[in-house]
């Protein structure tokens, strides 16, 4: 056993965080948070703190990465120095360029690139604080970002993680199930077809409880879906009440 | 106005045979929004209007553009707010012009503005423009505002309603690009300012009705004191 670890992860079915097996740690998503950006969200999603915005479509620098078929997506995943305990070296290094590529292989999958020749939308993700699953929440701040700023495509994309704790299969770890679990499963997908567009895994499941795991991860992602929509009409509703 | 419902990705607007008009897209026997604004079935097809957005070039618009630093030789390029920039070729110039007697840059400098129409977009996205058109014109002096493009017909009004009264009432000279571009032409900076102050709001209060009129008020209550 490692140093910290929990001896029990599930008492009387209650996770270390009181909250049971299915359960997601609660969600905020707010669309439209910054003026400047043509389109962003902010998602508090348990611990963590996210903050996503978008640019674009626009002309791209430099101009030899301009496609003549479609736009080009370029996500940039970075996280705060102050967002974990031991201050993190500012700046792009191995695991955040692996997000930003899956975000961005996540987000292709909606976009509807192929209207924008020659053009660049930039999505940029920005985790304040983290608490496990920061990827899934970027995600889902990222492509109510990109809706925000009136982007076409196909669907939103929300994103959640299940996994493997002492033995059980649970919705959404937060870092002490991420850190001393066995497995984690992030999911997004396109709520209206059920098409997976990212799928990681860390640690192993057997054959059954991958499914199982599989499973729960969707039921989270279409909760979150249902936010991500309320989000966006809240913003709507806002805009008219300001007058 | 009547009630358009707000709609965001991916919500199914429509099913069967129907004419798609933009911020839709077809997948089978369905039609679902592509981006979020309001749900518009009046004019016999279905669209979405957005509410946000940049200009995207759309052959038959006028435009305000200003002359970038890039001269080529023959053809000036063209700033019009948009992803894609502009080509204006010097024999789309409203007067006859000699590129090889004269240089381009001295018939325009860049930072020179200019109303004018969308001759071509090409499939690759080159946009070229034309002042070989009604109305086409260098503006000089007044000053520019840039407005959101999803905007633009509200400032315009129905059948220029909004722009007729906004230019009635300050006695300014106005133009309107469809890429949200307007220029603001007064006898004194401080109408200017009002005028820029009435586009904020038409702006910001798109969607609200009775504007026309409210705007209007505005006016007249301030221009009092300019």
């Amino acid at each position: 056993m490692k140093a910290g670890e929990p001896e029990e992860f599930i008492v009387d079915g209650r996770r270390l965080d009181g909250r049971k097996v299915d359960e997601l740690r609660p969600l905020k998503i707010e669309a439209g948070v910054l003026k400047r950006a043509d389109g962003s969200a902010y998602v508090e999603w348990g611990g963590n703190k996210v903050l996503a915005a978008c640019y674009g479509p626009k002309e791209i620098h430099p101009r030899h990465e301009a496609n003549p078929k479609r736009a080009v997506l370029r996500t940039y995943y970075s996280m705060a120095p102050f967002s974990v305990y031991e201050r993190k070296r500012p700046g792009p290094d191995r695991r955040s360029m692996e997000i930003s590529k899956v975000t961005r292989q996540a987000l292709e999958s909606v976009v509807f690139t192929h209207l924008y020749p020659m053009t660049a939308i930039d999505v940029f993700i920005e985790i304040l604080q983290a608490q496990a699953g920061t990827r899934c929440a970027g995600i889902t701040a990222a492509s109510v970002a990109l809706a925000d700023a009136g982007i076409p495509m196909r669907d939103l994309v929300p994103a959640c993680a299940a996994g493997k704790v002492g033995g059980h299969i649970v919705l959404d770890l937060f870092d002490i199930e991420d850190n001393y679990g066995e497995a984690d499963l992030p999911v997004a997908i396109v709520p209206r077809t059920g098409e997976v567009c990212l799928m990681q895994m860390d640690g192993n499941l057997t054959q059954e409880e991958f499914e199982q795991a599989f499973e729960l991860a969707v039921k989270g992602c279409m909760q979150v879906y249902e936010k991500q929509k309320e989000a966006l009409k809240k913003a709507y509703e806002k805009r008219g009440e300001e007058q | 106005m009547s009630a358009r419902r707000f709609v965001i990705p991916g919500e199914e607007v429509a099913r069967g045979r129907v004419k798609l008009g933009e911020g839709v897209y077809r997948e089978g026997d369905r039609v679902y929004a592509a981006v979020m604004g309001l749900l518009d079935t009046s004019r016999g097809s279905v669209r979405v209007i957005s509410l946000v957005g940049r200009y995207y070039p759309k052959v038959g618009d006028f435009v305000i553009g200003t002359v970038t630093g890039t001269i080529y030789e023959t053809a000036w390029s063209v700033d019009i707010s948009s992803p894609y920039t502009a080509i204006l070729n010097s024999s789309d110039f409203h007067r006859e012009v000699d590129p090889f007697r004269i240089p381009l840059a001295k018939v325009m400098k860049p930072g020179t503005v200019i109303y004018a129409y969308v001759r071509e977009v090409a499939p690759t996205k080159g946009v070229y423009l034309t002042m070989k058109q009604r109305g086409c014109r260098i503006v000089k002096g007044g000053r520019l505002v840039e407005i959101s493009p999803a905007k633009v017909p509200r400032v315009i009004g129905r059948k220029r309603s909004m722009l007729g009264m906004l230019a009635r009432e300050t006695g300014c000279r106005i133009l309107v690009g469809q890429n949200g571009m307007v220029w603001v032409s007064c006898r004194s900076t401080a109408m200017e300012d009002l005028v820029e102050r009435a586009l904020r709001k038409i702006e910001e209060e798109a969607h609200t009705s009775g504007l026309t009129d409210r705007i209007k008020e505005m006016i007249v209550r301030e221009r009092e004191r300019v």
